[in-house]
């Protein structure tokens, strides 16, 4: 897993690659809390480079979606590839957190 | 690691080594770093270390009366194998310098000796000493770790129910094959007034002991609203509603509940965000359950949860599984997927529950081949069979 981090017109974009799973979930959990603490922003993940997803990383966006309900801040993901969105599908989270097809999509939401 | 002064213990039959090294040492004595015990030979210096178990390190000349200090390394292991040992020799002796260091010495210094080289040695030792001690605590406590959670994945595998019934009008089967981590899935069968039975198949988010407590009191929530209500959706939002009222760690649970009532052949379900069970017919084609959506459990409370209904031919299959099944990867990354299930009960069609169950763990596991199983794999299987109607 690797997480680049960009600014782009009032929100912070997270753009993660690979795989998030068990043995990685920690440390994607540290990096979006820290994220979260240091800005003010709305936050986007973008998954368009993910490959996988594992019931401990949806634990983190969870938890993500959480803190920034909790701080009154927009959330949303983006750029969802077939067997991640699927993922989203089957366990409801598409109903919890705004899913969008791309990263512009997700910027006009989170600023609307 | 300790606040005590560290204890050394010189072992010299000379006689005049004891003042020197209190005279020479009495900063570091004075300021509670070192405490110096004295012994004229190997025999009396073994018969301190049994007496005193805080001496961190000894001191030892060679040449010495009774037991020199050559053997005196060969026995200090069996006293206390943690005690680290530097030996004093005579300058260019360099034969039974290596013999003591092949008997396992830390280190040695020559006479005469040098005190500003001793303190080094001395410091170098101890702090060798302390680093070695604190691996072997982080060892011990690892060993005691993994004993605390062998005993949780085992206490996860005895709640699962073992006998399955097999009736004249439904039989079940179900197995869990738990990755090496203590996961989170479970399967259970509840008996509900009028022959109805109610089947529960749930993955915890996550591993590890935080997810085994969730799903202990997800299992427990389930067997307590299966019991008060009517409906499975009923059922998924009472648990979802408990399991929000303290869940500060974000965790969740997918579960899929359903009753199965033989007298209509009726199977109703509800999904918290759960794999879509399958229903394989006697040809071994399959479909899977219309979706009714819901959330996974625990996530956000007050959501409803629809309910699906379907009637079953007598000889369908209903194959209830988690994500450990579909999500099973092979040597090349692929998932097993739900294709390949179908697929497999296509090639292999239904004979019994058992059996069906039996096939899924069989082609899952042929498919991942040396690939090591990185999440829980669970099915549960259940089968109307001729009678009723």
């Amino acid at each position: 897993m690797n997480t680049k981090w960009e600014s782009h017109d009032g929100a912070i974009v997270a753009t993660v690659d690979g795989r998030v799973d068990g043995a990685n979930a920690h440390e994607f959990q540290e990096a979006l809390e820290a994220v979260i603490k240091a800005s003010e922003s709305a936050v986007i993940l973008d998954f368009e480079q993910l490959s996988y997803i594992s019931s401990a990383g949806l634990r983190v966006v969870l938890l993500a979606a959480k803190e920034l309900r909790k701080q009154s801040k927009q959330f949303a993901v983006c750029s969802l590839a077939g067997s991640i969105l699927e993922v989203f599908k089957i366990s409801g989270f598409d109903q919890i957190i705004p899913v969008h097809s791309t990263q512009a999509e997700a910027i006009a939401a989170v600023n609307a | 690691m300790t606040d005590r002064p560290c204890k050394i213990l010189v072992v010299d039959d000379e006689p005049d080594l004891e003042p020197l090294v209190m005279q020479r040492m009495r900063r570091s004595i004075r300021r509670g770093k070192y405490e110096f015990v004295f012994a004229h030979n190997g025999v009396e210096a073994l018969e301190r270390l049994n007496e005193d178990e805080d001496i961190d390190m000894v001191l030892s000349d060679i040449n010495m009366p009774q037991m020199d200090g050559l053997t005196l390394l060969d026995q200090i292991p069996k006293v206390n194998p943690n005690i680290r040992s530097v030996i004093i020799s005579a300058y260019g002796d360099m034969k039974n310098i290596r013999t003591a260091m092949n008997r396992g010495a830390f280190d040695f210094v020559t006479k005469p000796v040098d005190f500003n080289d001793l303190q080094v040695t001395i410091d170098r030792t101890l702090q060798h000493m302390n680093e070695w001690r604190a691996a072997l605590a982080a060892r011990d406590k690892l060993v005691s770790l993994q004993n605390e959670l062998d005993v949780a994945s085992k206490m996860q595998q005895s709640i699962l129910p073992r006998e399955f019934p097999k009736r004249d009008d439904y039989e079940v089967f179900a197995n869990m094959a738990p990755a090496r981590n203590v996961g989170g899935d479970f399967y259970d069968l509840l008996q509900l007034d009028d022959g109805r039975i109610g089947l529960a198949v749930a993955d915890v988010s996550d591993k590890g002991v935080p997810a085994a407590l969730f799903m202990m009191s997800t299992r427990t929530l389930l067997k307590g609203a299966a019991i008060g209500h009517e409906g499975p959706g009923e059922v998924l939002r009472e648990v979802n509603d408990l399991l929000n009222e303290s869940n500060e760690s974000a965790m969740f649970v997918t579960v899929l509940y359903g009753v199965y009532d033989p007298a209509t052949r009726e199977f109703t379900y509800a999904n918290g965000g759960h794999n879509t069970p399958l229903v394989v017919h006697a040809d071994g084609s399959s479909t899977e359950l219309p979706l009714t959506g819901g959330v996974a459990l625990g996530v956000m409370p007050e959501l409803p949860y629809d309910q699906g209904t379907v009637t079953l031919a007598h000889d369908d299959t209903v194959v209830l599984y988690t994500d450990g099944v579909t999500e099973a990867m092979n040597a090349e990354g692929e998932e097993f997927g739900v294709d390949r299930l179908q697929e497999t009960f296509a090639a292999s069609p239904p004979q019994d529950a058992q059996q069906a169950n039996q096939t899924v763990f069989e082609a899952v596991h042929a498919f991942a081949g040396e690939t090591p199983q990185s999440d829980d794999v669970t099915c549960l299987v259940f089968r109307p069979r001729e009678a009723a109607l």
